[in-house]
């Protein structure tokens, strides 16, 4: 995870507070709800240009800082690899 | 031939008991004990106990079925069963196997009804936040909780609580436990004077006391998911059977009446006014049963619970389920007029079946819902329909 995805981040995790946001941070425990989940979506995708698909957009996508940034990361890289 | 289809002399046992004390529980506001009694002794309460651990392994169609019945004579009845059976599935899905053990062969023998302590004051609804903490005491989990509405509390054997987890960082990080009666210390802390579903008899109660950690449901932080996969789905499932049921059984009571002698003096079959007001209410009626019955087989093939169209249609059998019930017992109370319509000891009982819907836009607000379904509809751009 780069700095600018937890940064990113840290607004949506009311109760994150001043702590460390790791790949295990659970985004729900850290106060995430369904409601800004949408927004944090949008904010990822305009920040780091990427356009997250339908089949992406589950429950389980957003249970972890970590997981969450893989699927940023896989729709960042080209298929075929090399990172942009 | 399913395991659960001997329960049809069970259901219509609890039904005519349930009948015969509707109104005055109604009156009271007191919880229907004959009917709790009715579901001990014939085993209904054990409806959705697996065959294995002594019950009859009823599916979520057995519940709504049941349900559905029990709401035609008493909505509160049927809300009250829909919430035990809810709590019932939670342990079947998620207790460990000590739990399964020690709870579901006795609420197959009639001997445990559950109630559900998941409100509590300072969250504004939020089923998936909890303010009070599960507190590590040695081997024991101390719990201290207040709810402000628990339905048939003082009457329930056990209960399952959600709770702040020990380790929460955050309130977003819940608990459901399992408290037998003796257990807790448990303290009615004010009454229960509403307009409708007034048997539910749900108070606000405070318990105290302490449980070992096998009768944590799933894991510590368990509860996010079991609420989605059992929580949300058996509530709004079940709700929307109760309040289905009730509008049903308030319209069968109108066209009886209709059709007896006395009846067809005041309603003129022919007139075209009562046909199309008729029509109309049955139209509503089966486009909610329509929708039930479709969320149940959606529910019953869905790989995946949190499912962005699942979670969508679950909120909108919810809304739309009490919205068409209230409805059609408004359009009744219109039909039959003042005398049958409105008062209160008119043996139609529309006026209490219009007092018991009104709750349903308020059990879990709708408005909650509705935000909650703006926002998953964002998350469907393709509007994927379940």
């Amino acid at each position: 995870m780069n700095t600018e995805f937890t940064e990113l981040l840290r607004p949506f995790l009311k109760f994150a507070g001043t702590d460390e946001i790791t790949e295990e941070s659970r985004l729900r425990d850290l106060g995430l709800d369904s409601m800004r989940e949408i927004e944090l979506l949008f904010a990822i995708e305009d920040t780091f240009g990427v356009s997250v698909p339908d089949d992406k957009l589950v429950d389980s996508t957003f249970a972890t800082a970590g997981g969450l940034w893989g699927v940023v990361e896989d729709l960042r890289t080209p298929v075929g690899g090399g990172s942009r | 031939m399913t395991a659960a289809a001997g329960y049809a002399p069970a259901v219509e046992t609890v039904a005519e008991v349930a009948a015969a004390h509707a109104r005055e529980a109604d009156e009271t506001a007191t919880f229907p004990t004959e009917a709790l009694a009715a579901m001990r002794r014939t085993g209904l309460l054990g409806l959705l106990v697996p065959a294995a651990e002594g019950g009859a392994g009823g599916t979520l169609t057995d519940l709504v079925d049941v349900t559905l019945a029990l709401g035609r004579v008493d909505m509160s009845v049927a809300m009250v069963f829909a919430m035990h059976c809810q709590q019932v599935a939670a342990i079947t899905a998620y207790g460990g196997e000590k739990l399964r053990a020690d709870v579901l062969p006795a609420v197959a023998r009639g001997e445990r009804y559950l109630g559900s302590v998941t409100t509590e004051a300072g969250k504004g609804g939020h089923l998936l936040t909890a303010e009070s903490a599960l507190a590590q005491d040695g081997e024991m989990l101390r719990i201290d909780r207040a709810a402000p509405i628990v339905t048939g509390g003082p009457y329930a054997d056990a209960f399952l609580i959600t709770t702040r987890a020990p380790d929460a960082g955050s309130a977003a990080r819940v608990d459901l436990v399992y408290a037998a009666r003796d257990q807790v210390e448990v303290e009615v802390t004010g009454g229960w004077r509403p307009l409708g579903m007034r048997a539910t008899h749900s108070v606000p109660m405070r318990l105290r006391g302490a449980v070992p950690q096998w009768q944590v449901i799933g894991e510590h932080g368990a509860f996010r998911e079991i609420a989605t996969t059992v929580f949300a789905p058996l509530a709004h499932v079940g709700w929307a059977a109760a309040w289905i049921g009730a509008a049903a059984g308030a319209y069968a009571r109108v066209l009886r009446h209709a059709r007896s002698e006395a009846g067809r003096r005041q309603f003129a079959p022919s007139s075209e006014l009562v046909l199309l007001r008729l029509a109309g209410i049955r139209t509503r009626l089966d486009a909610a049963h329509a929708l039930l019955r479709h969320t149940v087989s959606v529910v019953d093939d869905a790989a995946d619970m949190s499912a962005t169209p699942v979670q969508l249609l679950l909120n909108t059998l919810k809304i739309r389920a009490g919205e068409e019930s209230f409805a059609a017992a408004h359009e009744l109370v219109e039909l039959t007029g003042l005398r049958h319509g409105y008062l209160t000891d008119s043996p139609l009982a529309l006026e209490r079946t219009f007092r018991d819907l009104r709750s349903a836009s308020l059990n879990y607000a709708d408005d909650r819902l509705r935000l909650a379904n703006g926002a998953l509809s964002l998350r469907d751009p393709g509007v994927r329909l379940a």
